[in-house]
């Protein structure tokens, strides 16, 4: 694809220009957003409010490492956030039934794994439509969640291990954050170099052509959706610590979020496929922009409305991109 | 309900919807003695007729083989432009006229971005459907209308009755008629049908593809809305979530009645509404707290899904025959 693009784009200006603004407009729109808000409220740049973006961001991208995944290889997982919350739930509510941290967390991923295991077992197995299917356990895990807390949050009075995981920091910036910057590198050396990752976006070129390869496709989507479910849950136990609670609703706020990140994500470097640099780069301007509109003193519907705009421009680009080279090849 | 259908099958079909029903209908029965009288009876078609709109709209979409996951959000824009116009003391039909409207703007946009731009189906509608719900706070940063609902008129919605039917009733019906006649009854319904068994060869077949997408986008923004309505009008308050408790209902009906009879349609859609509704309102009825009920319908779509799918069935034939068949 990139050479292809390359290939079209010499000997004309101004296709260069767009197809650098294609590769790398998300980048700049991070260190756009981080210049303005920083501008607008100096302290947007203070090394609290940098140290809180970093965690919340942190936590965001683990949730969405799994789906980065998923979405590269054509097929979709609208049930992260409510595993996220499952596994929140069951955490507070083990942590609050007496047992404790380190069982309750155990208890956060196996969650996450069952359902990994549904939505791969029906996804990959079956082979049933993946949307429906992850709207209906998304669904299940959503209302497991609200019946643990009986349709209230769970408030806890320490937060343990994780906790101190959490919150541990190197200089101003969380541990966690390196922990997130080693997995996504990590992450970033299998999708762009190692055999596994070319399968992933062969997959979403032509599945059925990756099949005639000999390609395991469904084993491959079925791990893809159990790593989804695992990383979900690992979110979701994280999210118990920083919240010192139990939060059975707080999917809805990641919903969106994941899929912009991802998708807005895909838009920079490679052409509207997603890739884990990407969607570090766009959850980095989500939480700037959370962290900003605070400062601003924008509503919460306001934030939505711009994080709704932005998704559909990045989908609107990604194809607008797409388009033009297919058109040229 | 059969006449769309000629097939033979669709009497075994027919009593395998009609036996669910029985089952369903006895253990509650069993259960919960209130289930069968006449009170109880009137308050499941009432909720059967909030989501039976919601889901006839969502029909047309899933009919031409795309998704839509913005309704639930376009509902409560349109429950809130409603309450907005109803709380400024527009007459009632002007109001729910705006409020339908709003969802069929929202369903055009929708509709446009998906045939004529060729965005993808389930991001672009995710995205607007983010977008509605940020808009419908605007109306009143968040907090539900209920001023002018008592004069408006707007409760006799789910008050009156016509012939011992309640109102919301005669209205999905209505509704149905219209949409059934539509779906199965016109060159329209094939048309849509055609697009989406196969976009190409009906194209080629002369049908103007993108306009029949735009349409279903359309039709299920505005029934969304419609369906809003009722709801607004049932509770006595236009509320910014009001939406949210649309989309898995709807979801199931459809998927639910398309397993049943084979093939998404209006029929279908209907029987698959009326099983769901059955059962939630049996499990209101038995007290079961409001957070099980996601479970139970998304348990159930999940087992409709799998039911629908030739594949499976295939695979698994008896085994899956003999569970549709309980």
């Amino acid at each position: 694809m990139t050479v292809l693009s390359e290939n079209v784009t010499t000997g004309r200006s101004r296709p260069d220009f767009e197809t650098f603004f294609v590769r790398y407009g998300l980048f700049l729109l991070v260190l756009a957003a981080f210049l303005l808000f920083a501008w607008l409220r100096p302290t947007f740049i203070s090394a609290g409010n940098i140290n809180d973006m970093l965690r919340s961001a942190s936590i965001a991208a683990i949730m969405f490492l799994g789906l980065t995944w998923i979405i590269a290889a054509g097929e979709i997982d609208v049930s992260f956030m409510s595993v996220a919350a499952l596994a929140n739930m069951i955490v507070a509510g083990l942590v609050a039934a007496g047992y404790g941290w380190p069982l309750a967390c155990l208890g956060g991923l196996l969650a996450g794994v069952v359902f990994g295991l549904i939505n791969g077992g029906l996804v990959a197995g079956f082979k049933l439509p993946a949307l429906v299917i992850t709207i209906a356990t998304g669904g299940l895990a959503g209302s497991i969640a609200a019946a643990i807390g009986l349709g209230t949050s769970i408030s806890l009075s320490s937060t343990g291990f994780v906790g101190s995981v959490l919150h541990a920091n190197i200089g101003i910036v969380p541990l966690i954050t390196v922990v997130v910057a080693v997995v996504y590198g990590l992450s970033y050396v299998i999708q762009e170099h190692l055999t596994f990752g070319h399968y992933l976006y062969a997959m979403e070129q032509n599945r059925a052509a990756v099949v005639e390869a000999g390609v395991p496709v469904n084993r491959i989507l079925f791990l893809l959706y159990i790593l989804s479910g695992t990383v979900s849950a690992i979110a979701g136990i994280l999210l118990t610590a920083d919240l010192s609670s139990g939060q059975p609703y707080i999917g809805s706020s990641y919903f969106i979020d994941g899929l912009t990140a991802v998708l807005l994500g895909g838009m920079a470097l490679k052409y509207g496929k997603p890739n884990v640099i990407g969607t570090l780069a766009a959850v980095l301007l989500l939480a700037a922009l959370l962290s900003g509109a605070a400062l601003l003193g924008w509503t919460d519907s306001q934030r939505q409305i711009v994080r709704g705009l932005l998704l559909l421009f990045g989908v609107a680009v990604v194809v607008w991109a797409r388009r033009k080279n297919r058109a040229h090849i | 309900m059969t006449d769309t259908f000629k097939l033979p099958p669709v009497v075994l079909r027919l009593a395998a919807f009609v036996g669910l029903l029985a089952v369903i209908a006895a253990v509650f029965q069993f259960f919960a003695p209130a289930y069968l009288s006449n009170g109880n009876l009137h308050a499941l078609l009432r909720h059967m007729s909030v989501n039976g709109l919601a889901a006839i709209g969502l029909t047309f979409v899933i009919v031409v083989r795309q998704f839509d996951l913005s309704f639930p959000g376009v509902a409560s824009l349109g429950a809130m432009t409603l309450g907005f116009l109803l709380a400024t003391g527009y007459s009632l039909s002007a109001s729910i006229a705006g409020g339908v409207a709003i969802g069929l703007l929202a369903g055009i946009i929708n509709g446009t971005a998906i045939a004529y731009l060729r965005l993808p189906d389930i991001v672009t509608t995710i995205a607007t459907g983010g977008v509605a719900i940020g808009l419908s706070y605007f109306y009143s940063n968040g907090t539900s209308i209920s001023e002018n609902f008592f004069m408006s008129g707007i409760l006799d919605l789910n008050d009156a009755k016509i012939l011992t039917f309640d109102m919301p009733v005669v209205i999905l019906a209505c509704a149905a008629v219209a949409a059934g006649l539509i779906l199965h009854a016109s060159r329209f319904g094939r048309s849509f049908y055609a697009t989406g068994e196969n976009r190409v060869s009906a194209h080629f077949s002369g049908i103007r593809v993108k306009a029949y997408v735009l349409a279903a986008f359309g039709l299920c923004g505005a029934m969304a809305c419609l369906a809003i309505t009722l709801l607004v009008a049932s509770s006595g308050a236009a509320n910014v979530s009001a939406g949210s408790q649309l989309l898995m209902p709807a979801f199931a009906a459809v998927y639910l009645g398309a397993a049943l009879f084979g093939a998404p349609s209006i029929p279908a859609t209907l029987a698959g509404t009326l099983l769901m509704s059955a059962m939630l309102n049996g499990f209101t009825l038995l007290a079961i707290p409001y957070y099980y009920s996601d479970a139970i319908v998304s348990t159930v779509l999940i087992g409709a899904i799998a039911i629908f799918d030739p594949k499976l069935t295939a695979t698994l034939g008896n085994l899956l025959r003999g569970r549709t068949a309980r």
